[in-house]
């Protein structure tokens, strides 16, 4: 078993019994649910950012595609909720081959037209011309299927299956590859690397976590508008959180996400009047002085982060 | 014979102690809510979030609040925490202050979005939500036959527009633009007013959305004025509502009439953006404070008296937030005097018991089966030029007139 695997292995348990015992003690079920959805995100993003360097500014859109298609498959189709989030991992999947074309560009330009591309998502559901189907801005209510027991043990799952696929790609020939993209992608096709279609399956993964994530979010909280669900700060959250932890690997994020979204919490609660303050500064400090995230003080230590 | 004893003196001090303890009131009343510190609905929900805490002081300061359950007066307690407008912290601090802080009472935050996730929070834990601004219809669906939400203040939104569609007809006007913004509460006020004209007779030339971030309405004027309409309403946030009015002004069009909801709820607001010159002659909702209940009210405070206190006490000056905030406190109180029993559920057949029963300086206080907010009504007013300035005025219906309408509105010179 390759070390990667191994450590991906340690990370899953300790993560399992972390979100499963820890409502015993700490009974706001709905903030270790964010944390979880989140960690999710963040994993989902590094598969796309941290694996091939694409950095998408408008990943939310994948995560509101999720949660308007598994609430439109429990509306109309009347599915059970777990089979609608399925739904809308696959919705978020669907969006996410609609906008393959967007690799054409790279850089800035691909992750302001993929920011782009996510705002014209959000609008296009909030239309009311669409109320018949997506219920327009009105916004969306499940209170037949309110089950937040349910959706809370369906998060840490996508959350396991985010960290297993993290953890495969990173020690499997695909993450090389995507590695390879990541470095020169003129070198990598050059080397045998097929640039298009290995980046394009982790661009779909990435979405796939993503509408997951979202579609279980709309489940747990039943009642949500398009703002709710498009709004940019998850995204740029989630961003934050991956670089704050160091993307590129299956640590990383979920270590990013756990101090930052804790710290979130924290200082919301006991300095609200400072908050603003508080968090740019930690942002600030970490761009200066761990551009590289937090794995990266392990690392100049020699240590190997998984 | 000693063991019997013994026995009997464990079983009645167990029952003393039992009785005591579910007899024993609560040293506070706590009250969880939560405020938006920045983000959106900032400057509606500080100022909610004021005019709840001045309710908290007040009640305080005599002894703090009747639990005709308990017989006495007991202090209250606000538990707030910011939620920057953002639902989903909103939803994890609303989870932390009914699992971790254990309040009594739930008090949403501002408007739909933010009251839309302690819904289902609230329902599950079985804790009666007070909502105050979060006018949405679909909180109050009869199937979802929810019982743990009431509506403290104004009605739904989709009850809003109807007296308007009413003074149209009134005035002659047959053919009437409609263009809002894509939201929630300005989506259900456009098709309440389309589907009350269609009913009452009117044509409805242009039905049009705009995204909520719209800043520019010069192109979408110009084709509204194609349709040549008698009346334009235009539904949004007060943003929309700004950016409407100023283009409105510099476009050289003319319409007879222009009604637009936000002066009624932050008049001084978009006044001081749009200027005194665009603001003449628009129509708009008139709410509590520029409709000032008083001789009629049979609860808490008149208006006048409630504004003189607020404003002596240090606060800014009131306006629709700040009275709904209030009003949530006079609402509460009376709940918590009128429960026979110290739960949710009393409290919730103590609200409907007095419901329609109660007229406070927001209005009759009448909720629906469903908690829906019955009562108020929102009369049609104009803003006028009177000798101390601009002064957004009742002037439909002819109960609730204040003043006589301009129609059709001047041309701007």
């Amino acid at each position: 078993m390759p070390k990667t695997w191994r450590s991906t292995a340690v990370i899953v348990a300790i993560t399992l019994l972390t979100f499963v015992f820890v409502p015993y003690i700490y009974n706001n079920q709905f903030l270790l649910f964010n944390m979880m959805m989140y960690m999710a995100l963040a994993l989902g993003l590094n598969i796309i950012y941290g694996y091939t360097g694409y950095l998408p500014f408008g990943y939310v859109g994948f995560f509101g595609a999720g949660a308007y298609g598994g609430a439109l498959a429990i509306t109309f189709l009347h599915w059970s909720p777990y089979l609608a989030v399925i739904v809308g991992g696959g919705a978020a999947v669907l969006v996410g081959m609609i906008l393959i074309p967007l690799f054409r560009l790279s850089g800035a330009y691909f992750s302001i037209a993929n920011l782009a591309a996510a705002e014209a998502l959000y609008y296009i559901v909030a239309n009311p011309h669409l109320e018949s189907i997506t219920q327009g801005p009105y916004g969306i209510s499940l209170p037949q299927v309110y089950d937040p027991n349910g959706a809370y043990w369906t998060m840490l799952f996508i959350l396991l299956f985010a960290l297993v696929l993290s953890g495969f790609i990173r020690g499997s020939r695909f993450g090389l590859a995507l590695a390879a993209i990541r470095e020169n992608p003129l070198s990598a096709s050059m080397s045998g690397v097929n640039v298009v279609k290995l980046r394009s399956i982790s661009w779909l993964l990435s979405a796939l976590v993503a509408g997951l994530a979202g579609a279980t979010f709309g489940w747990y909280i039943s009642v949500f508008y398009p703002e709710t669900v498009f709004g940019l700060g998850i995204g740029v959250f989630t961003i934050v959180f991956v670089l704050f932890g160091g993307i590129g690997t299956v640590l990383g994020p979920i270590v990013g996400t756990l101090i930052l979204y804790g710290a979130y919490n924290y200082i919301g609660i006991s300095t609200p009047q400072y908050f603003q303050l508080v968090y740019g500064l930690i942002i600030v400090l970490l761009v200066l002085f761990l551009p590289n995230g937090l794995v990266s003080l392990a690392k100049r230590r020699g240590i190997d982060v998984p | 014979m000693i063991r019997k004893t013994l026995l009997l003196m464990i079983l009645g001090v167990s029952s003393l102690i039992f009785s005591l303890g579910a007899w024993a009131a609560p040293s506070v009343i706590k009250i969880g809510t939560l405020y938006a510190g920045s983000g959106n609905f900032s400057q509606a929900s500080t100022r909610q979030y004021a005019g709840l805490q001045f309710w908290a002081d007040q009640v305080n300061a005599k002894g703090g609040v009747y639990v005709k359950a308990y017989g006495k007066r007991i202090p209250v307690k606000l538990i707030a925490y910011n939620d920057q407008s953002s639902t989903t912290l909103a939803a994890s601090l609303y989870n932390r202050l009914i699992t971790q802080d254990r309040v009594h009472i739930l008090i949403a935050d501002y408007g739909s979005v933010l009251t839309s996730v302690a819904i289902p929070l609230a329902r599950e834990h079985r804790i009666l939500l007070f909502d105050e601004t979060g006018t949405s219809g679909k909180f109050f669906r009869p199937a979802d036959k929810n019982r743990y939400i009431v509506l403290t203040g104004l009605p739904t939104s989709s009850e809003w527009p109807k007296v308007l569609a009413n003074f149209m007809r009134k005035l002659g006007i047959q053919r009437v633009a409609i263009l809002y913004a894509a939201n929630d509460w300005s989506g259900s006020q456009a098709n309440t007013l389309k589907s009350t004209l269609k009913k009452l007779g009117a044509d409805v030339v242009f039905f049009e959305s705009v995204p909520d971030s719209t800043s520019s309405y010069s192109t979408i004027l110009h084709r509204i004025a194609e349709a040549k309409p008698e009346a334009v309403a235009e539904f949004g946030y007060s943003n929309n509502d700004v950016a409407f009015l100023q283009d409105y002004a510099s476009s050289g069009l003319y319409f007879p009439m222009l009604f637009v909801p936000n002066p009624a709820l932050h008049f001084e607001v978009v006044r001081k953006a749009v200027g005194n010159a665009a603001m003449r002659y628009v129509y708009s909702y008139v709410a509590p404070p520029l409709i000032r209940y008083n001789r009629e009210v049979t609860h808490g405070p008149t208006l006048d008296a409630f504004e003189a206190a607020y404003t002596k006490s240090g606060g800014r000056n009131i306006d629709l937030s700040t009275v709904a905030g209030y009003n949530t406190g006079l609402i509460v109180q009376h709940a918590l005097a009128k429960a026979a029993k110290y739960t949710q559920e009393s409290m919730r057949t103590a609200i409907d018991a007095f419901s329609g029963k109660i007229f406070t300086l927001d209005g009759l206080f009448k909720v629906n089966h469903e908690g829906a907010q019955i009562g108020e009504s929102l009369p049609v007013g104009q803003i006028l030029p009177t000798p101390s300035g601009l002064k957004l005025q009742a002037v439909f219906p002819v109960e609730s007139a204040a003043a006589k309408y301009v129609y059709p509105q001047p041309r701007k010179p």
